[in-house]
């Protein structure tokens, strides 16, 4: 990460119920991290304030001292207010910022523009409990922040970021324990994925791609040589399926169909693959068009590591076999590279693998199978040797890359704002009875009892407008497709917004979100778009078939 | 261990720390105190009496979990207090007489073991008249995951505790009076239509077996064959979990999943619905079992391994001669092990000389 080298949880876990102050932005930690939302909550009892900013009234609130319900996208705003707000009274830390920063007085003339009753005005919230809440961060000394998907799913995501890595910097919460900057991940492994180098930009470690002297030490243990530079990102990728200069798909473990955005076009340029393979537990969207199918394992069948949002490298144990002939997917992966005629080494055991990552990855390099299986509490990297005991917290002494930088960020207003036509704002998340597009979840009698079917948050004053109530059937449209949801007057959501979860295939969200990535990051526009409402009279349970092929594709 | 001082249980030294409970100095000194409704992560509430201790200067017997550790304090647990014992004796004995018991007389083994079983050999319990205990369940719960067996129940408080202190929700709680005193929920509604999140913390947390998992009653206590502790596969908090293994009609299924004690794990042995429950997926009827290939009739059907591996391979190759390494792209998946993804980076690198890779997002 540019601010101060690192995009991680700089923080762990174990700290949070010993914390006094902290700031959840974006995340709705209940649903989406139940047992850290828990350690919260146990903080919060141990008489922690906790303050969250949020455009929707998420259940954690219920626990906060105070709510920032802003509108959505503009987070920029009120991070940036905050930090004006501690500069007016005087809190910043100075020796901090000259011992281990670098841009402040850029950063300071900037934020010179972000006065709180203008704040109020763009984003919704009270300037005095801007005011509040930025100053309790500036004095409290065990204050840390914590962000998910909410703030970085955004065409302006890295701004976010940038604009609190800014606030930490400034009020020296970094480099300490209880304290930091921290990043929630999703999902079980995606630390673990980018760490172990499925990234264009780094090979296994955060060893930058584009540099040759990765390359030559990788062409060396590899046996081959390899391409120079960076390739594309996730977001380039699919760019290129549509346009067609990607012509061949591995997939592994995704239904892109499902989670990309605006999957519509999309599917366009998977039909038109040249060569497809799918590897997966479950057949989904993607299989359809899949030229090979190769069966792979799930976790419980399987041995190897996942890496948790603190950094925490964990055992994953096979307990049972895969069904039928399916196999462990780092099996397949060594077999397909085999077939396709490079030497991939004979692997006995994941362990092996993972002595090869160690091997390469300085940051790796003393964690193996064997250190893992005795260690309970799994080990933090950066872990660079055998007697090294892991890293509870990050940037002791000082920012990781040296120095810190301050980065100047400014608002810019969502791609797609609501207009006559389109009048509503979307959000689309998760709860926490289903995971992601919900291919396991939703194959499970209880959290489909708690909730059975997708539903589409409104305000009470919007559903008196549009004359639905709980329960109706709406029909939500965006510019680029529609889906069918039940309308659920939860309270929760701001007077023209409204809130879907993505989990359910049938209404598939991701018709409906824009495709405009983040410029630094990739990272899709999921959090904002314009929709409209559509009552549909008749309360038909499910919509037909054909009926939705209509909607999937309006113009035929 | 600054500030650490001595106190004497039994007449031996035990370290001890400012501000620890006698309770937990003599659980790290390996001393055994028998306990119902201790859980680490919960304040002490003193509730069961189980583990009352002599301590010196003191004219009643003292909750050992709700007393604090001061230096040169004198503890006689049940070893060499024979007041102790007797008290012990004669509260195993009340326990009992409202518990469900075997044909050997003792508390029964249930489905999550039983701590007033393992107390009672330790004791000389005396035979009294058994309560006729008219606690009630709720017979109404439809809920698919959580069940609660009244007559198990010694209200030790520690799912109702649970359910408060650490998830919070405060969806079951104590209710009624005297012997109907019950483990309910507001206007005895069942879970689902409560506050409950159906967590399942509950089941972790009950000593003697009372709440038990529904999937997999059947299972248990004997039919578990192995548990192997592994990282969830949900969200990115990593929690460490024990997956139950049994053999269904000859094969090892996932029957159930565990958490494991607290103050081992980074979760501290909670676990959400996910983690706890929605194992299902597992052993689904719909899970992909064969490798497949499209054939001409544009038709998926199952192949041996060597075949889909081979058309695997020439139709990457193919593209990749026709249009460049560059028209290849390589999506890895954040659901799978950091080794796997390692592999799939060194597939598209080494193997195919394209840096489009990538993991990503959402299944």
């Amino acid at each position: 990460m540019k601010s101060f080298g690192a995009g991680v949880m700089s923080n762990s876990i174990p700290e949070i119920r010993d914390l006094d102050f902290l700031f959840i932005i974006g995340s709705n930690t209940t649903e989406a991290h139940p047992i850290i939302a828990m350690e919260m909550k146990v903080a919060r009892q141990r008489g922690a304030r906790m303050v969250i900013a949020d455009p929707r009234k998420i259940w954690l609130c219920d626990y906060a001292d105070m709510h920032l319900q802003l509108r959505p996208g503009t987070d920029v705003w009120l991070i940036n207010a905050m930090a004006q707000a501690i500069i007016d009274a005087g809190l910043v830390d100075k020796d901090f910022i000259e011992k281990h920063t670098e841009g402040w007085p850029e950063l300071r003339a900037n934020l010179a523009k972000f006065k709180l009753p203008e704040a109020e005005r763009v984003t919704g919230v009270p300037a005095e409990l801007i005011k509040a809440a930025a100053i309790e961060y500036a004095t409290t000394r065990k204050a840390a922040i914590y962000y998910t998907l909410g703030i970085t799913e955004h065409a302006h995501g890295t701004d976010n970021i940038f604009s609190l890595a800014n606030l930490v910097m400034m009020t020296g919460h970094l480099g300490v324990p209880f304290g930091g900057l921290n990043s929630l991940r999703g999902q079980n492994n995606v630390q673990g994925a980018t760490d172990a180098g499925a990234t264009p930009l780094y090979y296994t470690g955060f060893q930058p791609a584009g540099d040759p002297a990765n390359r030559a030490k990788f062409e060396a243990a590899w046996q081959t040589d390899l391409p120079a530079g960076v390739g594309k990102n996730l977001n380039e990728i699919m760019k290129g399926v549509e346009d067609g200069s990607v012509r061949a798909l591995y997939v592994m473990g995704e239904d892109i169909l499902i989670s990309e955005p605006n999957t519509n076009h999309l599917e366009h340029g998977v039909k038109a693959l040249e060569f497809l393979i799918h590897q997966d537990i479950f057949m989904n969207e993607t299989t359809k068009y899949a030229h090979v199918v190769f069966p792979g394992a799930s976790f419980a069948e399987k041995d190897g590591v996942f890496t948790n949002t603190d950094r925490r490298v964990q055992r994953v144990r096979r307990a049972v076999n895969p069904p039928g002939n399916a196999r462990p997917d780092w099996q397949i992966l060594c077999d397909f590279a085999r077939a396709a005629g490079y030497a991939m080494p004979h692997y006995r055991n994941a362990g092996e693998v993972y002595a090869e990552i160690a091997s390469l990855a300085p940051r790796y390099a003393g964690i193996s199978h064997e250190r893992l299986d005795a260690t309970p509490m799994g080990i933090q990297w950066p872990c660079t040797g055998p007697d090294h005991e892991g890293t509870q917290y990050m940037h002791k002494g000082g920012p990781v890359k040296g120095k810190g930088t301050f980065i100047v960020t400014n608002y810019r207003p969502p791609v797609e704002l609501p207009d006559e036509e389109y009048p509503y704002n979307l959000a689309t998340g998760r709860v926490l009875y289903h995971y992601n597009a919900g291919t396991q979840t939703r194959r499970d009698s209880g959290t489909m009892a708690k909730v059975g079917e997708c539903f589409v948050e409104v305000h009470e004053e919007d559903a008196a407008k549009l004359g639905v109530a709980d329960g109706d059937k709406v029909k939500v449209v965006s510019r680029r497709g529609g889906v069918y949801a039940k309308v659920w007057v939860s309270g929760r959501v701001q007077k023209g917004n409204v809130w879907m979860p993505l989990h359910f295939t049938e209404a598939a969200i991701n018709k409906l979100t824009v495709d405009v990535g983040d410029p630094l990051a990739g990272t899709a526009e999921y959090k904002v778009c314009a929709v409209n409402l559509i009552p549909v009279r008749g309360g038909k349970a499910a919509p037909a078939e054909a009926e939705l092929e209509a909607v999937r594709h309006p113009h035929g | 261990m600054t500030d650490g001082f001595t106190i004497t249980v039994d007449g031996k030294p035990v370290a001890a720390q400012p501000g620890e409970t006698v309770l937990r100095a003599c659980q790290r000194a390996g001393i055994s105190i028998p306990t119902l409704c201790d859980d680490k992560r919960l304040d002490p509430a003193g509730a069961c009496r189980a583990c009352l201790v002599e301590v010196e200067g003191q004219r009643r017997l003292q909750p050992s979990c709700a007393w604090n550790a001061v230096p040169n304090q004198v503890v006689k647990t049940q070893v060499t207090s024979p007041r102790v014992q007797k008290h012990q004796d004669l509260l195993v004995s009340l326990y009992m007489a409202d518990h469900k018991l075997d044909d050997s007389g003792l508390p029964v083994e249930t489905c999550n073991g039983n701590d007033l079983r393992a107390w009672a050999t330790q004791c000389r319990p005396v035979a009294l008249e058994p309560v006729e205990a008219p606690r009630a369940a709720r017979p109404g719960d439809k809920n698919p995951y959580i069940q609660f067996n009244p007559e198990l129940c010694v209200l030790c408080a520690r799912c109702t505790r649970y359910c408060d202190e650490i998830e919070a929700v405060n969806a079951i709680t104590l209710t009624g009076r005297g012997s109907e005193t019950t483990i309910g929920t507001a206007g005895m509604r069942g879970l689902l239509d409560t506050t409950c999140e159906l967590c399942g913390g509950c089941i972790d947390t009950c000593p003697t077996g009372a709440l038990v998992e529904k999937k997999a009653i059947e299972f248990l206590p004997h039919h578990i064959e192995r548990k192997v502790r592994t990282t969830c596969n949900y969200c990115g908090v990593g929690c460490q979990m024990d997956l139950n293994v049994a053999r269904v009609d000859g094969v090892e299924k996932v029957v159930r999943v565990t958490s494991p004690p607290p103050g081992e794990t980074v979760n501290d042995g909670n676990l959400c619905i996910k983690g706890r429950f929605a194992y299902d997926f597992i052993h689904h009827k719909d899970r992909i079992t064969e490798p497949m290939i499209r054939k001409a009739d544009g038709r998926l059907h199952a192949v041996s391994w060597d075949e889909a591996l081979k058309f695997a391979a020439e139709g990457m190759n193919r593209v990749k001669q026709r249009h460049g390494p560059g028209a290849l792209g390589f999506i890895s998946s954040a659901r799978c092990t950091g080794e796997e993804n390692f592999l799939m980076g060194k597939v598209a690198r080494a193997a195919f000389k394209t840096g489009n890779i990538h993991s990503c997002a959402a299944t």
